[in-house]
Formats: C-alpha cells, structure tokens, sequence
C-alpha cells in the first residue's frame, strides 16, 4: 500500500473557534457494547432535564459565537419532539447561525415530520447510528433499528431539505466478515450520504459486551481480519469518492465534521449535560454522569462539573500533538508552534526519526503526518507522543 | 585493659540455621538489649538481608560479660551464611580467636557448614560446636553430634545443644567462649596496628571503618595512617557498636570497634588495609586479604542514557560497602555506556542489583551473567573475558578455558538418583561419595562453574524436595569444547545476547533461546526476524509478528484525559528497554537466554 500524499483544504482553516457540545444521556434501550453514559428514557421526565441543560448553557451567555453545535448522546432523538426543539430553540436564539449544527439520530427513532421540524429550527447536519446493513449484526449489538429504517432515515431527512447526511457504522463486529463488511459500506455508499464514520468495535470497560468477551462467551474479531475491513474501508470509500480525514472519518470534500475537526485540532469547546467533557479556558472538565444528580446539582445553583484538570504547557502539546495526528493533513508545524508554544520537530524529535525511519511518519510541506501504513496500528505510534 | 579479659568470636552457620537468632539471644544475656529492642536479629541493618533472611555485611558489637568474678569484653562478629560470601566470611574470621559453628538440629550438616568450619581452620581460629533448635520435636541432636564429629572433626560430647530461640544453653555456651577461646595476644606495646575488616558509607560522617585492633592502640586525635593507600587521617571519632554506635577515647590491642577519620573519598580505604600511628608506624601491614574471587560478570545499562553518570554514583557507593563487588565502564555498540560489574555468586548479583534499585531511582537494563573464561590466543597471549562479546575470532583462538569448581552436595540418600541426573546433565564429575550418617551422603564433584552458577541450586532443591545443600570452591581454569552463540535481532547482531556455552549442547541451547525471546520481545509495527548463528552459521530463525492492529476508533472531546492516560500508560510499558537498532528489547529478554528448561 503506497503512502499516498494528503493534502487537505478543510483542516488549516480553523481559525479561532469554539464548539458546544449537548449531552442527551437518554436511549430507548442500552446498547451491550455502548460505554457512553446513557439511561434508559422511562425512568426520567424529559423536560426537567432539558430545563437543567438550558440553564446551564446559560453560564455561557457572555460567549458571543459557537462556530458549530453537536448533539449527542445517548440518543438525542428519542427526546420528545417539543423537548428536542426547545433546546434547538433555546440554542439557536443565543447564537443563531452556526456554521454547522448537527444532531445525531437512531434512524428507529425519526419520521419525516421531525426532520422538517430541525431543519427549520435551524439543524444543518444528521448524523445517523446506522452501526452495520447486516440485520443479525443489529442484533448482535443489542440494536433496536432495522436495515430498512436506516434507508427511510437518509430518505426522509434528504427530503426535509438536508444536504448534509453522515452515517454512523461499525465492523469488527463478532461473527461478522470481510464480505459481511463490505456489504454494509457498500449500502452506506448507495445511499449517497455524505459523510461516512467507520469504527472499529471497541470493547469498553465495564460493558456487557465486554463482559462476555472476558467470560468467553464472545470471541472477537482476530487481528488480522480486523486489519483487512480497516484496510478495505479506506480503500472502498475512496473509490467512492469519500476522502479519509482522520483515523475512523470519511467525507465527500466539503463535508468534514467542522465540530469534530475542532477537537482534533484541540482547539476550546463548551460540553453541556450529564458527562459533557468541556476544554475550556485552559480547564478540561467533565460533568457529573448521573442525570439525577446532575439536575439537583444545576436546580440548587451548584456546579455540575464532577472532573477538572488544567494540563500544562508541556502536556497541552502532547495532546494537540496526539489529536492532530490522528488527521490524514496530520500536525501542521507552524499552527502547532502558534498554539503551543513548541517545536513539534525539536519536542519530539525522538519518536519523530525513529518512525520516520520505519516509514510511519512522514515530515513535508510544512507538515508531520502519519503514513497509510502507521493508521491501522496508529496507538502503538501516538504513544510516543503522549509524554516528553 | 588486659587482653586477657577480651573475646572476640563469630557464629558460623548454614543459612537459616540460627545465626542471628543465637546472636540476638547473646545480646539479651549480656543485657546489651531487651527482648523487645531486638526487632528480630538486630545485626542485619540492611532492609534487604532481613527480607532475605540472610546477612550479607559482617557487622560488630561490643558486650560485657560477668563469669568467675571477672567482667569479660565480649566482640561479636557476624558473618554471612550463603555459598556467594565465603570471601566475608573469612575477612570477619580474620579478625577473630575463635567462632561458633552453630548447626541446627533438625538439618544436620549442610554444605555452608562443612565450608564454613573450612575457612575457620584455615585462618586459625578455635571452634566450639553448637548444635541449635534442640527444642524442637524432630531435632536429632545425637545424629548431627555424630555427622559433625565425622566431619568436622569436633568431638561430639564437646558440642553445645542450645535453643537460641529459647535461650537455652546459651548462658553456659557464653562461659565456653570465655573459657575455652584464647584471648587476643597482648601486643599494647607494639606499634599500632588495627586491621579494616570491613566500612561502611554514612551519608552525614564520610566512611565509618570497623577495625581489629592487633597491636599498639588507637586514640581520638591521633593521627593515622592507612598502610595500604598511604594516606594520612585525623581520628575524629572512635567507638564500639553497643548495637548503637558508642564512643570512647580509645581503643586498645584486642578490641574491636570503629574509626571515623574525616575519609570522605570512597577510594581513600581498601578493606583489609592497615591503620598505623603516622609518627611511629608499625613496620609492615597485617596480612590482608586476598582479594575476592569474582565469579559471576554481568553489564549494566542505564535505561535512559542521561542516567549513566547517576549509576556511577550508585555503583561507587555500592562498591564501598561491598569491597566484593566491582564494576568497570564498558562501551557497547548495541546497548551504549555502561559497566560491566563483577560478583561473587548469583545471588549476590541479586542483591546489588535489589539495592541498586532499591536505594536509587535509577532503570537499569542488565545483560545475562556469565563467568570468566581464559582464551590462549594463536600469538600466545593469555586473556581473561568476562563476557562473550569480547571473546577474539575463533581464527584467533588456541585455547578457550572454562573454570571448574569443586563441588559438595550434601542430601538425603532417597535423592541420590535425581542429583546424580542432573549432575550428570551439567557436566560434573564425580569425585567421591561420603557417608556423614545412615541417610545423609556428601557428594564431591568436579563441575564447570557455568553449569552450575545460574539454576542449578534451584533445580538441586527440586530434585531432592529442597533437602539437599551445596557449596563450591573455584579450583581452576581447564580447556573446553565451547562455542559461541550469537543472536542476530532484525538482523543486526546483540553482543549482549551472546552465549558461550559446550558444544555438545549449542545447538539445543540456541534454539530455546530463541523461543525464550519471541516471548521477551514484544510485538513492534514491524515484523523482527530472529535467527541464531553458530561460528558463523544460522542454524534456526523465528519471527515476531508485527502488530496489526493498534489503534483507537473513537476519540472526541470528552475522550482526550482519558485516553491520555491510557496512552501513556502504553508508553511506560516500552521503559526498561534498550533501542538495539530500531528493535526495544525488554530487561526480561536479556536474562530469558540463560533459561534452558523444556
């Protein structure tokens, strides 16, 4: 496989920028592999979660813009539709016209009606948890969407207007193959979406997924299968036109996740609602993760955040540097020297040559980037950046 | 104070016979500490000898003695019990009239005995017998009276039968040291001359000196002179060990105690060096001490380069208290600056190595020990190589001469076959066989020692269920079949990974090695070809895989602390490597090549 030369239009435009991310920790059912924080929907009541959601974006009013909005979960769309709009609402009547604002979506959970609805409150991106195009593979992960729902998803949502469509989707599924893989990309490709994020199955700590693995009742993927439907993703989706931005991250050129970019970029955002991570003035913070206590918390006027951590100079650059390279365009030398303060090339010297030596890294135009060949095993790389 | 009123004695034992115990009791009978201040074997003030039950520094301390009217100075000197110290156990001797050999009931004689009770004769100092845990319900008094009797040559009914757990007997075992040990000779007149057995290093007071003194005295503000080194001191501080360091104006012909004199640099002193009045020195040094016989090389690395001048730090003050430890820079192209360091035995490998870490942070990357080898070169010179990586082109070797010890084996006779197996297996000769009792045989062996240096104590204790004991004694360099095997990683050959070992075995051997290190080496982005040569020939490879797949799929905002840590956590994981090319090879891999089990 050739290291191909990246360049990338999107990414070095990022100029001063600020994202908002919304945490709607609510699903219709858990999923066995999701480590996200999340509860079932039945045991809240909906809108005093999104009363204490928007009084805490009101902590944040003296901000003037955000340059893109995320909601997120969980599972934003299982909201009920008025709840799902006052936030919208609330949002957009503080900082009207973001450049993007997405929302995720279970494509169970939608009709056409509701995609009209957030298109004219002001949505301009739908992410939708496709996960995989192989119904025993829905099943397997604990899904409660069909096959057929994700097309009528893309369908309904292309005809409320919207011209930004991402699909979420999932290999290294146990009991899936390289052939069961590249039909589910290949269902992703027909339906003309225009954003495509592929990620590997995680095994996160504390999941049932993860418990079964441990008591051998679930075999993962091997290794080097795993490698093939990485390998294979790259490859389909650029046939088809996508361009791979990061590690799991596919667009259409134009159609990068700016919101996303933004972390990669670690650049400032605001995170809202129970287990929101927020970066902001210096602080990496985490609120509470348990909605209960996360409502209490904002209803008696006390702070929701449960985590804080203010990283130094050093430890900044090792993150921008571990978050930049996980973009094809990779760590733009002068932009990290403006941000950070450090010499990329002089900080990291040593991993540097050795992973150029092995052909992993590659230093041109003004830029460090991992090759194709370092992105499959690309922690083993990272590593070495993540201290000095 | 006459000398006639001075004792000064060691215990000799097996380890774990009761050494510290008895010595602990001692105390406590001549009210120098109560029971409670004992904190378990008092004169091990290392934390690693009392981890390790064994002693490792000869230390001393002064008592007081009632017996027939007369207050007695009684000087304790104690003395390590495993096969790797004989060297200290003979320089406390040195110093001594007489000693303890002290054998637990239970056991019997065991190889550190019979070695022990050697040293003693041969540096003239009186033996009692002490026979220890009588109390116990399967002590076997009589029997071990017996073996002792046949085979260290001390009248059985002469021995003493003590518990030193409980102090019994050992009331009337401290009236036989007073009465049937000689004092030291009365040489007060003579000029001064006081023999350094052994220092340590404090922090705060510069180098403490433990000294014998054999003639003349010693005085606070005297001015001294180190025979050996011809250096010159003022004495500030003079004293003995009450355990506690006591001081006192003086020291006479005959006692015991410690010199503290303003040394401050660590090379100023040589263990077994002479202290003598500067105005009026004696005219010769006490006979000193061979120095110790080095049986073990193995080299150190600092993990992180920058840290090399912090390990010679470490080595040198390591090397103060340990005049048997000795360590030289080396500078290999692999593995970067270094030392290459010297030892006694494994286990005392084991134990700087401990301390090492123990008392400096510093990550050391160590190569596999091995012993010293004699090459004749075909010009005619004679080499001494203490490790593989320096052994000369075959084309310009004569000879290549391994060391041979003699070694005993003392078991039980239900185990005679299995050791006679693996004797056999290492390449021992036997000697001769010697019944010390009924069931108990002591086993003489001519074995190479690098057979029998690295596991084969512990696969003796397997084989005889951990009854049977060894010691060895280095008798001299012979001619060997032996080749070198060397192990090329990506291609790029490790000097440190090279063995020397009989060319009867190579072949077996080079293959295990490179099974023990596929398992050491972990995966890297890369596949790493292993291969062992054999005089220039590849006679196996093996291959470690490559990582295929190593990378996290999702990481956004909230992720970034977290995955951090796991990130770094990974990277610690890659620390106590060596970068051999663009290969990290872990500190387990240079020790798995010794491994040469199934």
């Amino acid at each position: 496989m050739g290291n191909q030369k990246f360049d990338c239009e999107s990414c070095p435009s990022i100029k001063r920028t600020a994202g908002l991310y919304v945490h709607i920790p609510f699903c219709e059912a858990k999923c066995r592999y999701c480590g996200f924080y999340s509860e079932p929907i039945k045991n809240h009541a909906p809108q005093r979660l999104v009363s204490a959601i928007i009084r805490e974006l009101g902590q944040y009013d003296h901000i003037e813009t955000f340059q893109t909005v995320y909601i997120g979960g969980g599972s934003p769309s299982c909201l009920p539709a008025e709840q799902l709009l006052r936030l919208i609402r609330e949002i957009t009547s503080h900082w009207p016209k973001p450049e993007e604002f997405t929302i995720e979506v279970n494509p169970g959970q939608v009709n056409k009606g509701i995609f009209s609805q957030l298109r004219t409150a002001g949505v301009t991106r739908i992410s939708i948890g496709a996960q995989s195009f192989n119904p025993d593979e829905l099943t397997f992960l604990g899904r409660r969407h069909s096959v057929g729902d994700t097309g009528r998803a893309v369908e309904m949502a292309r005809q409320a207007g919207f011209e930004n469509i991402g699909l979420d989707l999932i290999f290294a599924i146990p009991h899936s193959t390289l052939s069961s893989w590249k039909y589910s990309l290949c269902s992703a490709i027909d339906l003309g979406v225009q954003h495509i994020s592929a990620y590997a199955l995680t095994y996160e700590e504390g999941t049932p997924l993860q418990k079964s693995v441990e008591a051998g009742e679930v075999a993962p993927v091997d290794e080097e299968t795993d490698r093939q439907m990485y390998e294979t993703t790259i490859d389909e989706l650029e046939k088809a036109g996508f361009k791979q931005y990061e590690i799991s991250n596919f667009a259409k050129p134009g159609f990068e996740c700016k919101h996303n970019l933004n972390y990669w970029a670690n650049k400032p955002y605001i995170g809202v609602g129970p287990a929101a991570g927020a970066y902001w003035n210096g602080k990496r913070t985490l609120n509470i993760s348990d909605i209960k206590k996360y409502i209490e918390a904002i209803e008696q006027g006390k702070t929701v955040i449960a985590e804080s951590e203010t990283p130094d100079n050093t430890q900044i650059a090792c993150e921008t540097a571990v978050l930049n390279l996980r973009r094809r365009c990779g760590i733009i030398l002068d932009e990290f020297e403006k941000q950070t303060g450090f010499d990329a090339m002089k900080l990291f010297a040593e991993p540097i040559g050795r992973y150029q030596n092995l052909g992993l890294i590659e230093a041109t135009d003004g830029r460090l980037f991992l090759t194709r060949d370092a992105l499959p095993i690309a922690d083993s790389v990272l590593c070495d950046f993540s201290t000095t | 104070m006459s000398t006639e009123l001075i004792r000064n004695f060691s215990i000799i034992a097996h380890i774990d016979h009761g050494k510290s115990t008895l010595a602990d009791r001692i105390m406590e009978v001549t009210g120098l500490v109560s029971n409670r201040e004992a904190k378990a074997q008092l004169l091990d003030d290392m934390d690693i000898e009392r981890e390790r039950g064994i002693t490792i520094k000869a230390s001393a301390v002064t008592m007081n003695y009632e017996h027939a009217g007369k207050t007695y100075m009684l000087n304790l000197i104690d003395t390590p019990g495993h096969v790797d110290f004989h060297y200290e156990v003979s320089r406390a001797l040195t110093a001594c009239e007489g000693a303890l050999l002290v054998v637990d009931a239970t056991q019997g004689v065991q190889a550190q005995t019979v070695a022990n009770a050697y040293l003693a004769t041969e540096s003239g100092a009186e033996l009692i017998g002490v026979i220890n845990k009588v109390d116990l319900p399967s002590a076997q008094p009589e029997i071990t009276a017996e073996e002792i009797e046949h085979v260290l040559g001390i009248k059985k009914q002469d021995c003493f039968r003590i518990s030193a757990k409980t102090g019994m007997g050992v009331r009337e075992l401290l009236d036989a040291v007073v009465t049937l040990l000689p004092p030291p000779p009365d040489d007060g007149d003579k000029p001064t001359a006081a023999l350094v057995f052994d220092c340590i290093c404090d922090d705060y007071r510069g180098v403490i000196c433990y000294v014998r003194v054999f003639a003349g005295s010693l005085s606070v503000k005297q001015k001294i002179r180190f025979m050996g080194v011809a250096r010159t001191h003022l004495i500030t501080e003079l004293g003995k060990f009450t355990p506690k360091m006591s001081p006192v104006d003086r020291l006479s012909a005959g006692e015991v105690g410690y010199v503290i004199a303003n040394v401050r640099q660590l090379s100023d002193v040589t263990i077994g060096d002479t202290i003598t009045d500067d105005s009026k020195p004696a005219e010769k040094p006490l006979p000193g001490y061979v120095p110790p016989m080095q049986m073990v090389f193995s080299d150190f690395y600092p993990g992180n380069n920058t840290d090399y001048p912090n390990l010679r730090l470490a080595f040198e003050k390591l090397a103060l208290n340990d005049a048997s430890f000795s360590f030289i820079p080396q500078n290999s192209p692999a593995l970067g600056f270094g030392f290459r360091c010297g030892f006694l035995g494994l286990l005392h490998m084991e134990i700087v190595q401990e301390r090492l870490e123990r008392e400096n942070n510093i990550d050391v990357v160590q190569t596999a020990p091995t012993v010293s080898y004699e090459v004749l070169t075909t010009d005619g010179r004679t080499l001494k190589i203490d490790s593989p990586a320096d052994l000369p082109d075959v084309t310009q070797i004569e000879e290549l001469r391994e060391p041979f010890v003699r070694l005993e084996v003392i078991t039980g006779t239900d185990s005679i076959g299995g050791i006679m197996k693996l004797a056999e297996s290492r390449r021992c000769k036997l000697l001769k066989t010697d019944y010390l009792s009924q069931n108990r045989v002591i086993l003489e062996y001519k074995a190479p020692l690098a057979e029998i240096v690295y596991d084969f104590y512990d696969l003796l204790k397997g084989v005889s269920h951990g009854y049977a004991t060894m010691d060895y004694e280095f008798t001299g360099f012979e001619v060997g079949d032996l080749v070198k095997i060397n192990i090329l990683v990506n291609k790029i050959q490790v000097d440190a990974l090279s063995l020397i070992v009989h060319r009867s075995v190579a072949e077996n051997r080079g293959r295990k090695m490179l099974v023990r290190l596929r398992k050491a080496i972990p995966r890297h982005q890369f596949e790493i070809p292993l291969q062992v040569a054999i005089g220039g020939k590849i006679i196996a490879r093996e291959s470690i895989k490559p990582f295929r797949k190593d990378v996290t799929a999702k990481l956004y905002g909230g992720d970034v602390t977290r995955k951090m840590k796991v990130l770094k956590r990974q990277r610690e994981g890659k620390k106590r490597m060596k970068n051999i090319g663009s290969v990290q090879i872990p500190q387990e891999a240079f020790m798995s090549i010794l491994d040469s089990s199934d």
